[in-house]
C-alpha cells in the first residue's frame, strides 16, 4: 500500500520530535552544554507552530496520508480547527519550559515536554484509530514521567493515582476502539463508516457502545466527573509547572481527540434513530462535571487545590456545546477550551510568581491578601485570569467563550443542560471572586517574600493576559479562529 | 452661522462660562459676584443686539449639519431663533442681570455669594437653553439643569430646617411631574422619529396622527408643565420656595423656571392648538388655579407669600391664553404677557426685598409703611402693582387685555375651553386688583407720627438703585415693545377695555373702602376674619398636609411592601442558593475524602459502572 504524502502539514509534529532527537544527540556529544536543551526545545516548539500557521486561515482541504483512490481515505487532516489546537497546545508547552525556568530545566524534561507537545500535535490531526490512540497516549503518558520527575513523595504519590487512572483510561480506549473496528470495519474515524454500521440495528448498538467507552476514556484525560479523582491529587502533589501543562496542553490535546471522535457522528446526528446514547452520555459528562466541580471549588482554600477543581468544572463547560454534536458544537469547544488553556497557564504562571519554585505549602488564599498592591504585575495578571475564568467583564473573552458554548447545546434544544449551566457558571462566579476580593485589601505582615528569579513566569503572565486582554477588546479574533 | 444663531448660541454659552468661573473664584466672593453681574450685563449687550439683528417672522433659521443619529431616532441638537424668541431671551437676560446686581448688596456679608451667584448665572443659561432650543433633547436637559438650580437657590440658607424642606418639597413636586414631562416628550419623539422641534411639529401637526395619541402626548407635557409652573394641582411647592432668598424668588418667578413652561408650549403650539385633550386640561388647570392663587394671595399674612400667589395666578393667566388660543392669533398673547410679567414681577420682587431689609421682615405687619423709606421703593412698588392688577397703558395691563381678547376670541371662535377660562379671568381681575390694592395700601401706610425710616444702612447701592429705576421705567413704559413687531399681537377692543377697567375699579374700591372697618388698616382683615381662616390661608388651604397624605404616606408604604419583599422573599432565594449551593460542596467534599492512589480506583469502577449502564441501556 502507498500512502500520497505531505511532509508540510505534517511539520508541526516532525518538528518538535526532531528537537527531541537533536536534544538527545547533543547531550551525547556535549553533556555540559546545560543551556542546549531547552534553547532547541524552545526553538522546536516554535517552529512547530510557526509551520501550523498557514492551517489557521486555509481554505481549502489541508488532508495527507491518503490511501489511493477510489475509496481512499486519509488519516491525517491540518484544517483550521485541528491547526489551532496544535499552535496552542505548541505555545502552551512552551509557556510551560518558561515556567520551569531554563535554567533548571534538564534533558530529561526538555525531552519529556516534547514529546507530549508532539503526541498532542498529533492526536488533533489524526482521522484513523491506530494514531489517535498512539500519539493521544503519547502526549499523556510523558507527563506521568513529568510529576514523578520530583524526589518527593507526594509527588510520586500524585504520580501514582495519574498513572492508575491512565492505565484503566488506555484499557477503556483500546476497548473503545476494538469495538468501532468491529461495528464500522474500518480503523478510520469517518462519516460514511459509521452511517453505514447506524444503518443495522447491531452494528448501530454496538458503535454506540464503543462512543461511550471512548468517551469515559477520554474523560479521564479532560478530569470530567466521575473520572475527576486523579486531578486535584496530581495537580497539587506535582511540580506547579506540570500541573499548568495538566491545565492547558494536556486539557488541548484532549479536546481534540474528543472532537476527532465525535466528528463522524454528522453523518448520522439527524438520522432516525439519533445518537441518543452518545448525547445522554455527553451529558452525564457535562452536568456532573459543572456542578461537582464548581461546588467543591467553591470550598477550597489552598489555591492550586482551587484551580484544579475549577479545571473539573471547566471540563464541563468544554463538553457542554459538545453535546449538540454538530460542527459549530465542535468548534465552540475548541474555542471554550483555548480561553480556558491561556486563562488557567496565566493563573498558574502567577501563583508561581508569587511562590517561587520549589514551595508547596502556604499555598493557602490568604497569602494573597493585598497582593494587588505589594505585587502589581501578578495581582493584576492573575486578577484578570480569575475574572476570565469566572467570566465577568471586563474579563470579557471569558464572558464571550460561554454564551459561544452554551449557544449549540440552546441550538440543538438541550435546554435542561443550558439551565444547569447557567446556574454552574453563577456559582462559578462565586468561587473565582472569593480569590478575586482577597487580592484586594491592605497586605499581611506575614505575605511570603517575593521569590528572586521569576522573570520568565511573570513573562509568561504578562503574554498570556496581553493574549486575554487583545481578545477581550476583539472577541472576533477568537470566534473567528475557530468557525 | 447666521448672526442670530451667534447671538443663541452666545446667550447660552456666555452665562455657563461665566459660572464656571465664578465658581472657581469662589475664594474671592465680591470678585466673583463681580464677574457674574459683569457676565448678566455682557448677556443684556447681547441679546439688545440679537433683538436688532432678529430673523422676520416666517423665516427658519437652523444650522446646516448631519443630525447625530441613535438607533432610529434623529438628534440634531440645534439651536434657533425668531422674533419672540429674541424678545423673550432680552427679557431673561435683563432680569438676570437685574437679580445679580441686587445680589450683590442684598447677599454682600453672606459666605455663600459665589455659590449663589454662580447657580444664578446657570439658572439662567439653562433658561436661555430652552427658549432657544429646536431640540427636545436640549428643551429637557434645560428643564432639568433648571429644576436641580430651583433646589440649590430655594436651599441656598440651607442652615434653616424650612429653607432645606421648602427646596426638597420643590424639587419633589417638580420631578413627580417631569415624569409625565419626560413621557410626553419621549412619545413625541418617537413618533416623528426625531428629537428636533421642527419635525416633531410637523409629524404631529399633521391630519394623519391619531388624536387621542397626540392628545395624551401633549398632555403629558402639559402635566409636566403645571408642575414646573407650580399650577394646580402642583401650586404648594412655589408659596414655600420664598424660604429662598429674596434675588432667587425674583429669579425663579419672573423669569426663568416658572415661565418655562410657556416657552415650551408655544414652542409646541402647533400641536398643542389641534390636541383638544390637553387643551381643555389646560384650560381646566390654569382656570382653576388663577382664582383660587388670588383668594389666596388676599388672604397671605406674608407679602412675599402674596407675590409668590400672584406669580401662580399670573402664570396661569398666560397658560389660559395658550389653552384658549386660536391658530390665526398664534402663542404671541400668552409669551406677550410672560414678557411683560418678567419686567413687573422682578421689580415687585426686588422692591420688597430691599423694603424687607429695611423692615426686618416680610411680614406685612413688620413691612407696615416702609416705602416711606425712599421714593423710588413708593413709586416702583405702587407701579409694579398696577402692572399686576392690570391697569391700562402700563405693561401689564396691555398683556392682560390681550390675554382676555384671545380667551374671547377662543370662547366664540373655536371650541375648546375658552369660555370657562374668560369667566375665570374676569373674576381674576377683579381678586388681582383687590389684592394689589392690599398690597399698596399696607406698604404705603403713612407711618405713625414720631417715628423715621432714614437708615443710610439700609440704603442700597447705586447700581441698585439704577437697576430698580430701570425695571419701573420698563413696566411703564415697556408696551411700546409692541412696536418693534417681535410679538405677533392684534388689537384689542376697547369695550374690552373698558369692561376689565371697571372690574379693576371694583375690585380695587372693595379693598380700599374695607379699609376703614379694620383696626390696623391690613384690608384683610375684613375678608379673613378668624385665625383659623388667616392659618388656612397662609398653609395654601392645607394641601401641603394632602400631598402628604394622597401621595408620600402611600409612596413610602408601597416602598416598605417593595423592600420588604426584596430583603425577606427575594433574598431569600439567594440566600438559599448560597446555603444549598454550601451543603453541596460539604457532601461532594465528604465523597471526595481519601484521596489516596486506590481511592481513585473506588470512583473509576463507578466510572465504569455508568459506562457499562449506559451501555446496557443502549443494547436494545
Amino acid at each position: 500500500m502507498t500512502l500520497q504524502m505531505q511532509w508540510s502539514l505534517l511539520l508541526p509534529v516532525l518538528l518538535p520530535v526532531a528537537a527531541m532527537v537533536l536534544v538527545l544527540v547533543v547531550d551525547a556529544v556535549a553533556p555540559r552544554a546545560r543551556l542546549a536543551a531547552p534553547v532547541i526545545g524552545a526553538f522546536g516548539l516554535v517552529g512547530g507552530a510557526v509551520t501550523a500557521l498557514p492551517g489557521l486561515v486555509a481554505t481549502g482541504p489541508r488532508l495527507t496520508l491518503c490511501t489511493p483512490a477510489p475509496d481512499g481515505r486519509c488519516l491525517w487532516d491540518g484544517g483550521p480547527l485541528a491547526s489551532t489546537l496544535q499552535v496552542a497546545a505548541l505555545l502552551a508547552t512552551l509557556a510551560v519550559l518558561a515556567l520551569m525556568s531554563i535554567r533548571r530545566a534538564g534533558v530529561i524534561e526538555v525531552v519529556l515536554l516534547l514529546a507530549s507537545a508532539s503526541g498532542a500535535a498529533a492526536v488533533v490531526a489524526s482521522r484513523d484509530l491506530g494514531t489517535w490512540l498512539i500519539t493521544l497516549e503519547l502526549a499523556t503518558l510523558p507527563v506521568i514521567a513529568l510529576v514523578a520527575w520530583r524526589d518527593r513523595r507526594a509527588a510520586a504519590h500524585g504520580a501514582l493515582t495519574l498513572l492508575t487512572t491512565s492505565l484503566v483510561s488506555f484499557g477503556l480506549l483500546v476497548l473503545g476502539t476494538a469495538l468501532w473496528v468491529t461495528a464500522t470495519g474500518d480503523p478510520t474515524l469517518t462519516g460514511q463508516s459509521l452511517a453505514a454500521a447506524w444503518e443495522a440495528p447491531e452494528t448501530r448498538t454496538l458503535a454506540g457502545l464503543a462512543t461511550v467507552v471512548l468517551l469515559a476514556g477520554l474523560a479521564f484525560k479532560l478530569s470530567a466527573v466521575p473520572f475527576h479523582a486523579w486531578t486535584p491529587t496530581t495537580l497539587t502533589s506535582g511540580p506547579l509547572p506540570v500541573s499548568a501543562l495538566l491545565a492547558s496542553a494536556s486539557k488541548l490535546a484532549a479536546v481534540g481527540a474528543l472532537v476527532v471522535v465525535l466528528a463522524p457522528y454528522d453523518a448520522v446526528v439527524g438520522g432516525r434513530p439519533g445518537p441518543h446514547v452518545v448525547v445522554s452520555a455527553l451529558v452525564v459528562l457535562t452536568v456532573a462535571s459543572m456542578l461537582v466541580g464548581t461546588v467543591m471549588a467553591l470550598r477550597q482554600s489552598e489555591v492550586v487545590r482551587l484551580l484544579a477543581w475549577s479545571t473539573v468544572a471547566q471540563a464541563g463547560w468544554i463538553l457542554l456545546p459538545l453535546t449538540a454534536l454538530t460542527v459549530a458544537g465542535r468548534q465552540a469547544a475548541a474555542a471554550y477550551a483555548l480561553v480556558y488553556a491561556v486563562a488557567s497557564l496565566v493563573a498558574f504562571a502567577a501563583v508561581r510568581a508569587v511562590h517561587g519554585w520549589r514551595v508547596e505549602d502556604g499555598r493557602e488564599l490568604t497569602a494573597y491578601r493585598g497582593l494587588l498592591r505589594r505585587d502589581p504585575v501578578a495581582g493584576g495578571t492573575l486578577a484578570l485570569a480569575l475574572l476570565v475564568l469566572a467570566g465577568l467583564p471586563p474579563g470579557v473573552i471569558g464572558l464571550v467563550a460561554k454564551v459561544v458554548a452554551l449557544r449549540p447545546a440552546v441550538a440543538a434544544g438541550l435546554w435542561p443542560v443550558a439551565l444547569v449551566a447557567v446556574v454552574a457558571a453563577v456559582l462559578g462566579i462565586a468561587v473565582y471572586v472569593r480569590w478575586f476580593a482577597v487580592l484586594f485589601g491592605e497586605p499581611e505582615a506575614g505575605a511570603p517574600a517575593r521569590p528572586r528569579s521569576r522573570r520568565a513566569s511573570l513573562a509568561v503572565a504578562v503574554v498570556g493576559a496581553a493574549v486575554l486582554v487583545v481578545t477581550s477588546v476583539l472577541p472576533q479574533l477568537l470566534v473567528g479562529l475557530v468557525s | 452661522m447666521n448672526g442670530a444663531l451667534w447671538v443663541a448660541h452666545l446667550l447660552v454659552g456666555i452665562p455657563v462660562l461665566a459660572s464656571v468661573l465664578t465658581l472657581a473664584l469662589r475664594r474671592t466672593p465680591a470678585l466673583a459676584a463681580l464677574v457674574a453681574t459683569g457676565a448678566g450685563l455682557v448677556s443684556v449687550v447681547v441679546s439688545f443686539v440679537g433683538m436688532a439683528v432678529a430673523p422676520t417672522r416666517g423665516v427658519n433659521l437652523l444650522q446646516l449639519r448631519e443630525p447625530l443619529r441613535v438607533g432610529s431616532i434623529e438628534m440634531p441638537f440645534e439651536l434657533g431663533s425668531g422674533p419672540s424668541t429674541v424678545a423673550v431671551a432680552a427679557v431673561v437676560a435683563v432680569v438676570a442681570a437685574a437679580v445679580l446686581v441686587f445680589t450683590r448688596w442684598y447677599l454682600a456679608d453672606d459666605d455663600r455669594l459665589a455659590q449663589f451667584a454662580a447657580t444664578v448665572l446657570l439658572f439662567t443659561a439653562a433658561m436661555m437653553l430652552v427658549v432657544h432650543a429646536r431640540d427636545l433633547v436640549l428643551t429637557l436637559v434645560g428643564w432639568e439643569v433648571m429644576g436641580w438650580c430651583s433646589y440649590l437657590l430655594i436651599g441656598h440658607w440651607s442652615r434653616k430646617e424650612s429653607a432645606r424642606r421648602a427646596a426638597h418639597k420643590a424639587f419633589l413636586v417638580t420631578r413627580v411631574a417631569d415624569i409625565a414631562f419626560v413621557l410626553g416628550i419621549v412619545i413625541l419623539a418617537a413618533g416623528a422619529g426625531s428629537t428636533g422641534l421642527d419635525a416633531v411639529v410637523a409629524h404631529w401637526s399633521e391630519g394623519g396622527v391619531e388624536p387621542w395619541v397626540r392628545s395624551l402626548a401633549l398632555a403629558f407635557v402639559v402635566i409636566g408643565v403645571l408642575g414646573k409652573s407650580a399650577q394646580f394641582p402642583f401650586q404648594d411647592w412655589l408659596p414655600d420656595a420664598m424660604e429662598g432668598p429674596t434675588p432667587a424668588s425674583a429669579l425663579i418667578h419672573a423669569a426663568t423656571m416658572v415661565a418655562a413652561g410657556t416657552v415650551v408650549l408655544a414652542q409646541l403650539f402647533e400641536v398643542l392648538v389641534v390636541a383638544d385633550g390637553a387643551r381643555w386640561l389646560l384650560g381646566l388647570a390654569t382656570a382653576v388655579t388663577m382664582v383660587g392663587a388670588a383668594v389666596l394671595a388676599l388672604g397671605q399674612s406674608d407679602l412675599k407669600r402674596l407675590l409668590a400667589w400672584s406669580t401662580v395666578s399670573q402664570v396661569a393667566i398666560m397658560l389660559s391664553a395658550l389653552a384658549t388660543t386660536t391658530k390665526e392669533l398664534g402663542p404671541d398673547p400668552a409669551l406677550f404677557h410672560l414678557w411683560s410679567h418678567a419686567v413687573f414681577k422682578s421689580l415687585l420682587f426686588l422692591t420688597i426685598g430691599w423694603l424687607s431689609v429695611v423692615a426686618g421682615s416680610t411680614l406685612a405687619v413688620a413691612l407696615r409703611g416702609s416705602a416711606n423709606v425712599h421714593q423710588l421703593a413708593r413709586v416702583a412698588w405702587l407701579f409694579g402693582l398696577l402692572a399686576l392688577a392690570g391697569a391700562p397703558f402700563v405693561v401689564g395691563g396691555l398683556s392682560k387685555e390681550h390675554v382676555i381678547t384671545t380667551a374671547y376670541e377662543g370662547a366664540i371662535g373655536a371650541g375648546g375651553p375658552g369660555v370657562i377660562v374668560l369667566a375665570a379671568l374676569l373674576v381674576t381681575v377683579v381678586l388681582t386688583a383687590a389684592y394689589a390694592t392690599r398690597a399698596h395700601l399696607v406698604v404705603a401706610a403713612a407711618l405713625p407720627d414720631g417715628e423715621s425710616l432714614d437708615d443710610e444702612a439700609r440704603m442700597p447701592s447705586a447700581p441698585v438703585i439704577v437697576a430698580l429705576a430701570v425695571l419701573t421705567v420698563v413696566t411703564v413704559v415697556g408696551g411700546l415693545v409692541l412696536l418693534t413687531g417681535l410679538f405677533d399681537i392684534h388689537g384689542v377692543s376697547p369695550w374690552w377695555m373698558l369692561l376689565t377697567v371697571v372690574l379693576i375699579l371694583i375690585g380695587g374700591g372693595t379693598v380700599w373702602s374695607a379699609r376703614s372697618r379694620t383696626t390696623d388698616g391690613d384690608p384683610r382683615d375684613a375678608f379673613v376674619r378668624t385665625p383659623r381662616q388667616r392659618a388656612l390661608a397662609d398653609g395654601g388651604l392645607g394641601f401641603d398636609t394632602a400631598y402628604r397624605r394622597v401621595v408620600v404616606t402611600p409612596v413610602l408604604g408601597l416602598a416598605r411592601v417593595v423592600a420588604f419583599l426584596d430583603r425577606e422573599v427575594v433574598d431569600g432565594y439567594v440566600r438559599g442558593a448560597a446555603a444549598s449551593a454550601g451543603i453541596a460542596g460539604w457532601l461532594t467534599e465528604r465523597g471526595h475524602r481519601r484521596e489516596a492512589a486506590s481511592g481513585g480506583v473506588a470512583l473509576v469502577a463507578l466510572g465504569l459502572l455508568v459506562a457499562a449502564g449506559t451501555a446496557v441501556l443502549a443494547w436494545r
